[in-house]
């Protein structure tokens, strides 16, 4: 199983969710975050002085996907998320250990 | 890849920060969470009646790097994020599988 982590645009995320609802993949978790990566953020003047926003605001969507899922779900974000302009964001993937449901006990891919 | 997150004080966030940009540390994701460690919160009196405020409020900071350059990333947030009491939070590292820069389709070091 992999966790798949992709910080995104807050205007993408319901285009994301649907195309990855539709990819088939039913569940995910999504914060709100602030962050900044190449861009440095961007400058901003307030009367007169120039300061630099350097934390943005970004969604994380955090799923968790079989491995034979992996492909088709980074995949399907990357097309959904990506409007080629600096700051579309990262996906990053990590291998998980274990997912268990909390109501039933259930573990491994039959948790996801 | 690394992934590391931090959880600090909130006043450190912007010295951390800067720290980690002098090491050459290109982007990175924070959040507000809430969380306790073995402080356990701490007590309050409010009107007589004493409670506990069991959820801290902490800034998780997650970062992405090179093999490499953990063990400096590591080492900054310990100089910066550190005031010996309790309460100064906790870093996790953990391995990444895989990384997509989500507006191009690079992958592994290249989207660092």
């Amino acid at each position: 199983m992999k966790k798949i982590e992709a910080i995104v645009r807050h205007y993408k995320l319901e285009e994301v969710k649907n195309a990855l609802s539709e990819a088939g993949i039913q569940g995910m978790t999504v914060s709100e975050v602030r962050g900044f990566g190449r861009q440095r953020g961007h400058k901003e003047t307030y009367r007169g002085a120039e300061y630099t926003v350097d934390f943005l605001p970004k969604v994380k969507m955090e799923l968790v996907v079989d491995d034979d899922e992996l492909t088709k779900a980074t995949e399907t974000i990357m097309k959904t998320a990506s409007t080629g302009q600096i700051g579309d964001g990262k996906i990053f993937v990590t291998d998980l250990a274990e997912v268990i449901r909390i109501r039933t006990g259930e573990t491994g891919a039959e948790a996801i | 890849m690394k992934k590391i997150e931090a959880i600090i004080r909130h006043f450190k966030l912007e010295e951390v920060k800067d720290a980690l940009t002098e090491v050459g540390v290109h982007g990175m994701t924070v959040s507000e969470v809430r969380g306790f460690g073995r402080q356990k919160g701490h007590k309050e009196q409010y009107r007589g009646a004493e409670y506990t405020v069991d959820f801290l409020p902490k800034a998780k900071m997650e970062i992405v790097v090179s093999d490499e350059q953990s063990q400096s990333v590591i080492d900054t947030i310990l100089r910066t994020a550190r005031t010996g009491q309790i309460g100064d939070g906790k870093i996790f590292i953990s391995n990444i599988a895989e990384m997509v820069r989500i507006r191009t389709g690079e992958t592994g070091d290249e989207a660092l």
